[in-house]
């Protein structure tokens, strides 16, 4: 796990993606910059309780989140975080993660 | 093209619907059934079909000429449809014109699936590149998860209470008690919705699709040429909509947003003139996105519409209990399903759930979600000759 979840900017316009895409979807220019967003807010949260054919399954906590930029994505909580929260921002492989920014300066 | 495509739908068929397949029941045979069901329906020998539409998620590795081969079925127009949710309003469109241009005299539009529980959760988890590297790492849970967050913003956006999709399952299931098909059909009380187990806050039970097994078709020719038993229903209108907004709103709109009025207008007639609806509900809250997008809910309120149109007044919205209770064949199927109720309500065919009068419905689909909402949204205005 790694702090920060990488990030696409449009080098062309400044627009933000996750996931990556090909083109830019405000100007079509296929060339962006990596970039890392380390803080974001939690919009709404779920539980998944249930999975369908898996009998033996842990809860899982997903989060809605937005960046300070505007940029939204789902996110894994690592934590007890609540909605309207700032949570850090971790990335293990291609997954984003989060958790409070308070345990996670600790 | 005042009046709309000149392409109508003349048949229906559908295989059974089961929770289980039984040993030797694949998607190939309930495709075969739903085929041979359409064509009985038509009073029609398959040697008449010259066109065929297909769309499953479990028909691999063959694909739609390897399923004309296994049928016996020469044909010269052919198409396979991968938009999930919205496949079957797409090959809907695809086959309307088809015959239109005289591509088809006779077009079979058939959707089926069967891949069990383990192959469903396999699809789910796997479904495009950004599930299976982006959220299927977090344990999403498939389609429950990425749905759970939409309609708890849903829910802060519009000030909706979790009984108020109650409402929609409830009245689903008193209309899928009069649809033999059905998988679920015992009724249901606001207590046993309340309390069912949760699956993803705020989705419990009662608001995720049972995944079925089971295939739907139904047959297109042009007007003019029907001369089968049932009368012909009329596509007035069929617009689509994919990746509207490259996944940079908040889903609460659909891309019906993008073309309801035209829809209306191409049709000649407006919501108010609608008799049924089948409305595609892979989850309650995107039945609600979607009425509001076709400007069924001129309010804007969501909740009272799902309180007093849907609880209370018991408008004829998925008549056939929709896929909440008669089932969720892969994906796909269900807005096949769909179509062929609006067909049967409008033949007068709907049997304990027919709707006196039925003359004009509108169906939809919506699906393929690309990452947090769903990409592709579409929908028909069909109508009964007068
Ligand atoms: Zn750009």
């Amino acid at each position: 796990m790694t702090p920060g979840v990488t990030v696409w900017r449009c080098t062309a316009c400044g627009s933000l993606f996750f996931p990556r895409r090909l083109l830019c979807a405000t100007c079509h220019s296929p060339d962006f910059a990596e970039a890392q967003a380390v803080a974001a807010r939690i919009e709404e949260i779920t539980e998944i309780r249930h999975v369908l054919g898996q009998t033996h399954w842990a809860p899982r906590r997903l989060a809605n989140v937005r960046t300070a930029d505007g940029l939204a994505f789902t996110v894994g909580l690592l934590d007890g975080s609540q909605e309207g929260e700032e949570i850090a921002l971790f990335q293990d492989g291609t997954a984003p993660f989060g958790r409070r920014l308070k345990e996670s300066a600790a | 093209m005042g009046q709309g495509l000149e392409a109508a739908i003349v048949a229906v068929g559908q295989s059974r619907y089961v929770r289980r397949p039984e040993p030797g029941e694949t998607t190939h045979t309930f495709i075969r059934d739903a085929i041979l069901a359409a064509l009985a329906d038509a009073g029609m020998a398959a040697s008449e079909i010259d066109g065929l539409a297909v769309t499953s998620f479990s028909l691999a590795p063959d694909v739609a000429i390897d399923l004309a081969w296994r049928l016996g079925l020469s044909l010269r127009w052919l198409h396979q449809d991968t938009n999930g949710g919205s496949s079957a309003m797409n090959m809907l469109g695809h086959a309307a014109r088809g015959v239109h241009c005289g591509a088809a005299r006779n077009i079979l539009v058939v959707a089926g699936d069967a891949t069990g529980l383990a192959g469903y959760a396999k699809i789910a988890a796997n479904y495009n590149r950004a599930t299976s590297d982006h959220l299927a790492p977090l344990g999403h849970g498939g389609p429950n998860g990425v749905y759970s967050l939409v309609t708890t913003r849903q829910m802060k956006a519009y000030g909706l209470e979790k009984s108020d999709y109650g409402h929609m399952a409830i009245a689903q299931r008193d209309w899928a008690a009069k649809n033999p098909f059905a998988v679920y059909r015992d009724p249901l009380t606001m207590d046993a919705y309340l309390a069912a187990p949760m699956v993803a806050d705020p989705l419990t039970r009662y608001d995720c699709v049972p995944v079925v097994a089971g295939a739907q078709a139904i047959i297109l020719t042009r007007p003019d040429a029907a001369r089968g038993p049932h009368a012909p229903v009329h596509i007035r209108a069929v617009r689509n909509s994919f990746n509207f907004d490259n996944q940079r709103g908040d889903g609460l709109r659909t891309g019906i947003s993008t073309f309801a009025d035209d829809l209306w207008e191409a049709a000649g007639f407006g919501p108010d003139a609608i008799d049924v609806a089948s409305i595609y509900d892979d989850y309650p809250a995107m039945v609600l996105a979607q009425l509001l997008d076709l400007g069924m809910i001129p309010d804007g309120d969501l909740g009272r519409f799902a309180r007093e149109a849907i609880g209370r007044d018991r408008r004829p919205i998925n008549t056939w209990g929709g896929m909440m209770s008669a089932g969720q064949p892969g994906g796909p199927a269900g807005g096949l399903n769909g179509i062929s109720e609006a067909v049967l309500q409008l033949q007068g065919r709907a049997g304990a759930r027919q709707v006196a009068g039925a003359r004009r419905a509108v169906a939809t689909g919506y699906g393929m979600t690309l990452y947090r909402y769903g990409g592709t949204a579409a929908a028909a205005l069909l109508e009964r000759a007068s």
